[in-house]
């Protein structure tokens, strides 16, 4: 399948929307690319398809696959060109250069599928212009290859700082960003009103004095109730 | 008891749904028309004063003061608990008669305006935590209510400062450019002066383009003066 979940490993079929908002089993927002070609290679334990990887450790097996369909962001990252005709090689100084920040949550995680997928994700979205266009347009809903980037920084940092790896990380704090956003959310639209926790309000007396609308009820979750003005009933009748 | 639609002002909304709306010039002229109309005969109506204040200005005391001295009935609790008005209160036809004149208000009483409300500020009241989140949220309503007042429904505006505090605040120099620039006629009282820290002076230094009055609406000091400059501002 060409995208597998880095969290709990479900695959989905290109194109499929039912990862667009996450994974429905485990709520992971990762997810690696395997073009239609390497569906075998999509399992949570890669075994590299190519002999010359059979010898790697699978975290470059992985990531050396796309690779090897594709040699212009390779090309794009490394200072020299590679010579087509000794793939292996050209990968392997790849990986290499791109090992001292890709393998840094390596050990700590237990897996080894998040850094690979960070970096297949990123080649591959690089390559979306080859690639089917409703394929390319369901991937373009979800990310950007900027965000992607800011996202793997995000998860690196995170690790690092955390001392537990990305995947694990990712479970517990995933709720809690939610709500804070959902809160954030609501208060940009609650100009007036801003709830800045259980009891504690803010309140932004010129915008309250510049609504037509009288707010007559708050309530914790953001919710809140409003009059309409007189003028607004007379006008529908 | 508390009131959030103007009888005159939903009147005055009821002639126009007679109109035909798709004659809308016609509709922009009625309207015209009754605003003048309603204006001539807002002349004998009572003017709608709002008394407005950063909290436990004494803004309760002085409605409560005004009240019994004219009605003899109170307008609501008075406490030395911020917020404890938190619905906007009003006493109507209060008659108030200077020098051979008489002056016929409704008082409004408004919660307290203030730009942040912490539960934990009433915590210290003998108040436990749930009652001090609610009371917060119905702080904060109350805000926004009074916020709305000032802009919708008042002729006039007391505005009562604590003389013990610093009057260089957000809330009272938004207040006072609001009610300026909404050309309401605007009262500002020195409330608190029978306590030892009161600062008439530094009110008045804060606020120049306002006269400013003394008094302990607690104590009634001083209140004579108030009803003269009432009559005066708002009769």
């Amino acid at each position: 399948m060409p995208h597998q979940c880095t969290t709990c490993g479900r695959t989905f079929p290109d194109g499929s929307k039912e990862m667009l908002s996450g994974c429905p089993d485990c709520g992971g927002n990762k997810f690696q690319f395997k073009p239609a070609g390497e569906t075998s290679d999509g399992q949570p334990s890669p075994v590299g398809e190519k002999p010359s990887d059979t010898d790697r450790q699978s975290p470059d097996a992985d990531r050396q696959s796309p690779d090897a369909d594709r040699q212009s962001p390779d090309a794009d990252r490394q200072p020299a060109p590679i010579d087509d005709g000794a793939p292996d090689e050209g990968d392997a100084s790849a990986a290499d250069t791109r090992d001292p920040d890709s393998r840094r949550p390596d050990p700590k995680s237990s897996g080894n599928q998040t850094p690979d997928a960070r970096n297949a994700d990123s080649e591959h979205v690089r390559d979306r212009s080859e690639e089917d266009v409703a394929q390319a347009s369901a991937r373009s809903d979800v990310v950007s290859p900027d965000e992607l980037d800011r996202a793997s920084r995000d998860v690196e940092g995170d690790s690092s700082s955390t001392g537990s790896g990305p995947d694990a990380s990712d479970d517990p704090e995933g709720p809690r960003p939610d709500i804070d956003d959902l809160r954030d959310e609501l208060n940009e639209q609650f100009e007036s009103i801003r709830i800045v926790s259980p009891g504690k309000y803010e309140l932004n007396l010129m915008e309250l004095y510049d609504r037509q609308e009288y707010i007559i009820s708050l309530q914790e979750d953001g919710r809140y109730v409003i009059e309409m003005p007189d003028a607004w009933g007379i006008s529908d009748e | 008891m508390w009131y959030r639609a103007l009888p005159h002002r939903t009147e005055c909304l009821g002639e126009n749904t007679g109109l035909e709306v798709r004659m809308g010039l016609l509709t922009n002229l009625k309207d015209s028309i009754s605003r003048v109309t309603d204006g001539l005969f807002a002349a004998d109506e009572p003017k709608r004063i709002g008394i407005y204040g950063p909290p436990n200005a004494g803004k309760t005391t002085l409605a409560n003061r005004i009240a019994r001295d004219w009605t003899g009935d109170a307008v609501g609790p008075e406490s030395h608990i911020p917020h404890e008005t938190r619905r906007a209160r009003r006493k109507e036809n209060v008659e108030i008669e200077r020098n051979g004149r008489k002056v016929t208000i409704d008082i409004v009483d408004t919660p307290g305006v203030t730009t942040k409300v912490d539960y934990k500020e009433f915590l210290d009241h003998d108040m436990d935590k749930d009652d001090a989140v609610r009371r917060s949220r119905e702080a904060t309503e109350g805000v926004a209510e009074a916020m709305h007042w000032l802009r919708e429904d008042v002729d006039g505006v007391i505005y009562v400062l604590d003389s013990t505090t610093d009057p260089f605040t957000q809330v009272n120099t938004m207040l006072i450019g609001i009610i300026e620039s909404q050309d309401l006629p605007a009262l500002i009282l020195a409330n608190k002066t029978d306590l030892p820290g009161s600062d008439v002076q530094q009110i008045a230094n804060a606020f120049p383009q306002h006269e400013t009055i003394p008094l302990s609406a607690l104590e009634g000091e001083n209140m004579d003066e108030v009803y003269t400059k009432i009559a005066e501002y708002f009769g």
